[in-house]
């Protein structure tokens, strides 16, 4: 039973681990909490579920649930947040929920409102040391750690991605320095929006896909981007994996509906104890 | 039509209310709060549940507004210590986490089967018209004292105090004043507005189920914020009454057109359009319609 609701757990966890880390790179470079960030991930759900409709394929699916919440994670930047970009924060949340109920309206308006699930073959599980493993769960763990190992190659590894790190750092010295704002901004919103499509993919693998989906799980990302350390990509995903963990674990216990709850009881405790997080560096959040 | 009106100019100042806790909760004071609808919550359930125990409507009244500032104190003294953009996400947490608590304490308040048959206010001139027009008549009188009182505030050392809270935290702390206590008064001040909305809410709906508190009604009261113009009170009831007119409109779409538009559509295109109104007023008219313009 624990061995079970660790697995589904650490599958959760890493679904909200990629939700953390479109939130937290946002949250680090452009400077305030994204809340279109759940339904940039249910824009990716539904591309997802229609090209997997179409092909049959996962990896297709993939492929256009980053497509498509990239674009659509792009398009909210450069119609909406950029020009709001020296205004004061309130500005930007207040926006950021336009957004959401935006995209959650059209992706309502063309698809409907019936739940909806991904028709993938069932399979016995795979005896693991006493543990069932579902072979999907399997599947979904290794596209979350390629997508991961993608995002974190991207971060690392790449001339732009440092770039995106030495504005998150200091955005001034970023810009004396001679980082192109535009280019690093750009490369942001896709990079989070991939990371939104392919949460919102493996969510909808794993429960349905509907038009609420997205809002639904945002809370949870913004509570593990919170405790992983705002800004910090690994903070979110380990973060993302301790929730996750928490959640399925506890649910025997308080029950389905306090599974969002719980994220908000962590969030608390976080911000008021150790508001840097796991991650995190020292800054003000006060 | 006559009862078509009175029931919308209930629905309407119901809004009013709740606008003019947020103008003093975000206009005022900028505390940005995305929780709204928990407060609201709490004094509908609050009212409802100690009502239907057998006590007086207007003790009823009173425990809502002060439950749903009892809710705001926690909440203030862990909010008071964040930044704006930490305060939002804690109190949308807030809201949500209301919601969550109404559907699963069956024991008190019968999870999303909801409560039916809540008593009516002024249950004594029967269901009709004149009982509906009583309800208006103290509505509207809540609504003017709250909006009176608003006014006064803002011309009070307290109103200075918190629209420097808005405009220079810092400046004020260099001052020697303690910007933690107001934002706390000003953050149960409006939540009491939203408990005593609630308690009129439940009592003239007169069922409450949690779907009715979504997170959804905090962001028409803050449409109807932005809209009428953020930090005045007059600008608070213009925009409750765009809103009504907003969601009576589209409500009045769909009656005369109920082939072309399915009630789910409608559903998603009301969001389309709030989610719309918010991006447009922010980024084009952030003074909303009667803002004030003398400052940014």
């Amino acid at each position: 039973m624990f061995g079970a609701l660790l697995v589904a757990g650490i599958v959760h966890g890493l679904i909200i681990g990629l939700a953390a880390l479109a939130v937290t790179l946002v949250f680090g470079i452009a400077r305030f909490p994204n809340a279109a960030a759940g339904d940039t991930m249910t824009a990716g759900a539904y591309a997802g579920l229609l090209a997997h409709q179409a092909s049959g394929s996962l990896a297709l699916a993939g492929g256009a649930a980053v497509a498509a919440s990239g674009a659509v994670s792009l398009l909210g930047y450069l119609l909406v947040f950029r020009p709001l970009a020296r205004r004061p924060v309130a500005s930007l949340l207040v926006a950021a929920i336009g957004v959401a109920f935006v995209i959650r309206a059209v992706l309502g308006l063309i698809f409907g409102h019936q739940q909806q699930v991904f028709q993938v073959p069932l399979a016995w599980p795979i005896e693991f040391m006493g543990l069932r493993i579902p072979p999907m769960d399997l599947t979904l763990a290794a596209v979350a750690a390629c997508a991961l190992a993608a995002a974190f190659g991207v971060l690392h590894l790449t001339s732009i991605g440092r770039q995106m790190r030495a504005v998150a750092d200091d955005p001034d010295l970023a810009r004396v320095s001679g980082i192109r704002p535009l280019r690093v901004m750009v490369a942001l919103w896709l990079l989070a929006g991939a990371a939104a499509g392919i949460a919102g993919l493996m969510l909808g693998v794993k429960t349905v896909v509907s038009p609420e989906m997205g809002w639904e799980g945002l809370l949870t990302a913004f509570a593990a981007a919170i405790l992983g350390g705002i800004g910090s990509p690994a903070g979110a995903v380990l973060a993302g994996l301790l929730l996750g963990i928490a959640q399925e674990v506890s649910t025997p216990y308080v029950g389905f509906t306090y599974k969002i709850a719980l994220a908000f009881v962590v969030m608390l405790a976080v911000l008021l104890v150790r508001p840097r997080g796991l991650l995190g560096r020292v800054e003000g959040v006060r | 039509m006559e009862a078509y009106i009175v029931a919308i100019a209930i629905v309407g100042a119901i809004y009013v209310l709740l606008t003019l806790g947020l103008t003093l909760q975000y206009g005022l004071t900028g505390l940005v709060n995305f929780g709204h609808v928990g407060f609201f919550a709490i004094g509908a359930y609050a009212s409802a549940i100690v009502s239907m125990q057998g006590v007086p409507l207007v003790a009823s009244f009173a425990f809502a507004a002060l439950l749903a500032a009892l809710a705001a104190w926690p909440i203030g003294l862990v909010a008071l210590r964040l930044r704006d953009d930490y305060f939002a996400v804690v109190t949308l947490g807030f809201g949500e986490t209301v919601r969550l608590a109404i559907t699963s304490e069956k024991w008190l308040t019968n999870g999303v089967q909801g409560i039916p048959g809540i008593p009516r206010t002024f249950a004594g001139l029967g269901v009709g018209l004149p009982g509906a027009l009583a309800t208006l008549a103290a509505i509207t009188l809540v609504c003017v004292a709250a909006a009176l009182a608003l006014r006064r505030i803002t011309r009070s050392p307290f109103g200075r105090v918190i629209e420097a809270i808005r405009d220079n935290e810092e400046a004020l702390k260099a001052l020697g004043k303690d910007p933690a206590r107001f934002k706390i008064q000003v953050l149960a001040l409006g939540a009491a507005l939203a408990g005593i909305a609630g308690a009129f809410y439940a009592h003239y709906i007169t069922y409450l189920s949690p779907d009715q508190f979504i997170p959804l009604v905090t962001f028409y009261v803050w449409m109807a914020m932005i809209m009428g113009g953020v930090g005045r009170v007059s600008g608070a009831v213009v925009g409750a009454l765009l809103l009504m007119l907003f969601l009576e409109g589209t409500r009045f779409l769909r009656d005369i057109a109920p082939d072309a538009i399915s009630g789910v559509a409608m559903a998603s295109l009301r969001f389309g359009a709030v989610g719309l109104a918010l991006i447009l007023f922010t980024l084009f008219r952030p003074q909303g319609l009667v803002g004030d313009y003398t400052r940014r």
